[in-house]
């Protein structure tokens, strides 16, 4: 006795590229934006995906992964080839975050954080010399950087931060505690925003890690991100020259480069979100229910047509921000709609993968429940969804509503 | 000395490809560099970075997208690119006719040929090269040393390996276990851009070197072969179930 699939010939599921570029992008990027993407997928083809699942069981970033990042040039490739960078297009970076959160979200971390946070605001507010004497080490990880502006007390609203500064002579003290820093106990260099005691107003450090006074400790408890470090700094009395003061005043300079970091998760997140879908597209033909695939089931179907149509948008919209950034328009609203409609359509798509692969996607030997708990803190990091809510509350309205 | 690399842009393995009425649909597929290309790719950059003062060139002959894998390739290190443009496919004879004029003309030492051509599988643009430049050859090359004005190689045989030297210039085909190419780097690629890539008309090319650039072999049709899968279930109790999977085995799939 036997019954067989209603379907008499095997049917064509769509190749990882077909769902990946639906809408025909491919032909839209420039030939070295198509190869950096196409470099960057090999090596994380290669490097990252064999390896992932087990580094995030075991709460590890590997020591040497940032070194083969920089031998492939991966750190703030935006940044000239003068200082150490590829001198590539927002859209060429926009893709690389893409590639390699395909990879991780704790992956694409590292690379957001060295190249936007750190590489992005020495080369847009440092001194001609902190550029030399920091990009090229930066660019090929010799040294490690991290960005402190977080607080235990202050996430969403940066101007509470508690961290001081006050100059002395021709140096500047610091004092203060700094939260949820990727990178943080690794890190060579932190970029430490502080509040001028005497001016009022906050201002900008690259802070040597090994200067007296500086210490570092990892949050252990992650149920998210596990294959990144994330640490508390703390400064107690650290020295910091004024040549390494970054020339920039108020909140507006941690605020630039959160807006490169932002536009880079836009693209990152669609990343983790079609390694979701590929997997669970595959998974729900391979794996029978009722004598027939998963796949020929309406209500599987509709899930994955649901994360195909969210991922396939947010690929168009991440396009033509970073069109519009390569412009100069990429206004921190239209960022922020980007970060938050693309994460939320990742998120949807992990949790509609970890449902479709049922106990298997409890596992970590799938990335479904990984991408989905890695996807929660890049929901609440870098402008939580709801910071972003009011940003565009605030385009519409002109209220500022926070 | 000069080094060349002869390239070909290949479906990407991972690309689903159709065949339809006797011919392929390659409308869905993604196009790269061969991978058995890169590895002689790669092979000339080590020998420079081995000490050599040489200039590679990549040789290329396809459409107009072949200019992707030649860019891959400029990425890699190679330092300029000559692309033979013709939209029709040639069979390997024909390539090789085309294209050992202009090896000559760059003064090669050492060329370079992918052991296999992966989208017809043919192995055999490199001994035709060879044939039609007249030099020696080495096929399913796994390792090579450059001596004075000479090659040591070692390359597969059907039953173990055999180690020649070879008088320069010479022809060498890639193997498998040459080496492991390296991912082009991102600032590479950008500085690939400048490079130079001169592109070539294939008639021209031909009529230049008074060579045929007809295939030989004519291509009546192609098919893809295709498993379907039947996605049968087979039920009842175990010993029953069991009974029919070898009847099946053994009377349909013939495996037993």
């Amino acid at each position: 006795m036997t019954t067989s699939a209603p379907t008499p010939t095997a049917p064509t599921p769509a190749t990882t590229s077909a769902l990946q570029d639906f809408f025909e992008l491919d032909a839209l990027y420039t030939s070295e934006e198509r190869l950096i993407r196409d470099s960057v997928r090999e090596f994380v083809r290669g490097e990252i995906l064999p390896e992932i699942g087990e580094w995030w069981q075991e709460g590890r970033f590997p020591a040497d992964l940032p070194q083969k990042f920089g031998a492939l040039g991966m750190l703030g490739v935006t940044i000239p080839e003068e200082y150490g960078g590829a001198g590539a297009s927002a859209t060429a970076y926009g893709l690389l975050n893409r590639e390699i959160e395909y990879g991780d979200s704790g992956m694409r971390s590292f690379v957001s954080v060295q190249s936007s946070l750190v590489m992005y605001p020495i080369f847009a507010y440092g001194r001609e010399a902190l550029k030399r004497e920091w990009l090229p080490r930066l660019a090929s990880a010799e040294a490690i950087g991290c960005f402190g502006l977080t607080e235990p007390d202050a996430g969403s609203d940066p101007g509470n931060m508690r961290t001081r500064c006050r100059r002395v002579g021709d140096e500047w003290v610091l004092n203060g505690v700094k939260r949820w820093i990727t990178s943080g106990s690794t890190a060579h260099v932190a970029v430490v925003w502080a509040r001028d005691e005497s001016e009022g107003t906050v201002r900008g450090f690259l802070v040597e890690t090994d200067a007296g006074g500086f210490s570092a400790l990892d949050i252990k408890t992650k149920a998210s991100m596990r294959a990144s470090v994330t640490s508390e700094l703390y400064l107690d009395d650290v020295i910091v020259p004024e040549a390494s003061r970054l020339e920039v005043q108020g909140l507006r300079g941690p605020l630039s480069c959160l807006n490169q970091a932002r536009y880079g998760i836009a693209w990152g997140v669609l990343g983790a979100g079609f390694a979701c879908l590929e997997e669970a597209a595959a998974y729900v033909e391979d794996r029978p229910v009722f004598g027939m695939p998963l796949a020929g089931k309406q209500l599987v179907q509709a899930s994955l047509a649901d994360m195909f149509s969210d991922l396939t948008k947010g690929s168009l919209l991440a396009y033509h921000l970073g069109r519009l950034k390569e412009q100069g328009k990429d206004t921190p609203a239209r960022v922020s709609m980007a970060k938050r409609d693309n994460v939320r359509a990742a998120l949807r798509a992990a949790r509609a993968a970890r449902d479709l692969l049922g106990g298997n996607g409890i596992t970590t030997e799938y990335g479904a429940i990984r991408h989905m708990l890695n996807l929660e803190t890049v929901s609440t990091y870098e402008g939580t969804d709801t910071v972003h809510t009011l940003v565009l509350g605030r385009e519409i309205t002109g209220h500022n509503a926070f | 000395m000069k080094i060349v690399t002869i390239l070909k842009q290949v479906p990407d393995a991972e690309a689903r490809v159709r065949s339809k009425d006797g011919t392929l649909d390659l409308s869905g597929a993604t196009f790269v560099i061969d991978g058995m290309d890169e590895y002689g790719v790669e092979e000339a950059l080590r020998i420079r970075e081995g000490g050599a003062d040489a200039e590679i060139v990549a040789l290329a002959f396809g459409p107009k997208r072949t200019a992707e894998a030649i860019r891959t390739a400029l990425a890699m290190g190679v330092d300029r690119a000559v692309h033979v443009l013709g939209d029709e496919p040639l069979d390997a004879l024909a390539t090789a006719r085309v294209l050992a004029p202009l090896v000559r003309d760059e003064g090669a030492d050492l060329v370079f040929v992918g052991g296999k051509q992966a989208d017809w599988d043919s192995a055999a643009l490199g001994p035709a090269l060879a044939e039609a430049l007249g030099w020696p050859h080495s096929d399913w090359t796994t390792s090579l040393t450059l001596g004075d004005g000479a090659l040591e190689v070692i390359h597969d045989v059907d039953d173990g390996s055999e180690t020649l030297t070879l008088p320069l210039p010479a022809v060498v085909t890639t193997q498998q276990g040459l080496n492991e190419p390296r991912y082009p780097t991102l600032p590479n690629i950008m500085k690939a851009k400048r490079k130079t890539l001169d592109t070539r008309a294939l008639d021209e090319v031909a009529a230049a070197a008074g060579v045929s650039a007809t295939s030989t072999t004519e291509l009546r049709s192609a098919v893809i072969e295709s498993r379907a899968r039947r996605n049968v279930m087979i039920e009842g109790d175990a010993a029953s179930a069991a009974a029919e999977l070898v009847r099946r085995l053994r009377d349909e799939a013939k495996v037993l």
